[in-house]
């Protein structure tokens, strides 16, 4: 069977997420296994519980959450990128990670890389 | 059989992970979050190429210092590449040209393409990261 991975380089008030978004949820719809996506760089704020878009945005970080509930998608984040930008991933029960997504490393994109038959970057 | 021809043949041994290096060097720190990546694929005994393209090709060039501007030298950290298997190190001569920067890299082994056997190489690759 056919799988996908996808890596997101950009933030979650960045208008280039809601095309990763889109096409996550394309292919989910479509019923491509999607195996997780890789946030790196920029794309690990959208773990970022302390986020706040106003209201009238695009809600990246809510529709992220909502493709993780409905399609139990893994959402990975890259832990050194993480700790860069201010989320500290090291406690337990952190409340700076939103739950929605999983503390991992560049080892899970190696992971996911040679699992996935096609990979896509945004 | 033009010499094209012959790579693509082989389409389907090489595979693996290609990451395109578009970036200047210490402007972003997306060469150095690459090279992160380059050598966690080495690492795990996994297939990497690197490609230098554009601003990309900079990173390549002999003799500059990041410290000078208070950043972490990465760039050191290439000479470390056959200790983790990465080999195929390919860079584009247009950009090289474009630039007017001569072929004179701080590590060895790299290959000067044309953007024909470049984008030939690039294809061979399952998977392509660009930074």
């Amino acid at each position: 069977m056919k799988t996908l991975a996808v890596v997101v380089t950009t933030p979650p008030y960045s208008h280039l997420t809601i095309t990763a978004l889109t096409y996550v949820e394309a292919a989910l719809v479509a019923g491509i296994n999607v195996i997780g996506v890789f946030f790196y760089q920029d794309g690990v704020m959208h773990a970022n519980e302390d986020i706040s878009i106003a209201s009238d945005e695009y809600q990246a970080i809510a529709h992220w959450q909502r493709l993780q509930q409905e399609y139990q998608l893994p959402l990975h984040i890259c832990i050194t990128a993480a700790e860069k930008r201010g989320i500290a991933c090291d406690a337990i029960d952190n409340d700076k990670i939103n739950n929605a997504f999983t503390v991992s490393g560049l080892g899970e994109l190696v992971e996911l890389t040679t699992k996935a038959t096609r990979l896509v970057q945004f | 059989m033009t010499s094209i021809e012959q790579q693509s043949s082989s389409s389907a041994q090489e595979n693996g992970l290609a990451i395109i290096n578009s970036k200047a060097p210490f402007s972003s720190t997306h060469g150095k979050d690459a090279l992160d990546i380059a050598l966690i694929f080495g690492s795990f005994e996994q297939k990497v190429s690197l490609f230098f393209q554009g601003d990309g090709v900079y990173q390549l060039i002999a003799d500059q210092d990041g410290s000078l501007l208070a950043i972490k030298d990465y760039l050191k950290t290439f000479s470390a590449f056959e200790f983790y298997d990465i080999e195929d190190i390919y860079v584009c001569q247009q950009s090289l040209s474009n630039r007017q920067l001569d072929e004179n890299f701080h590590i060895d082994e790299v290959k000067v393409l044309s953007s024909i056997e470049f984008s030939a190489a690039l294809n061979r690759h399952q998977h392509v990261l660009r930074f």
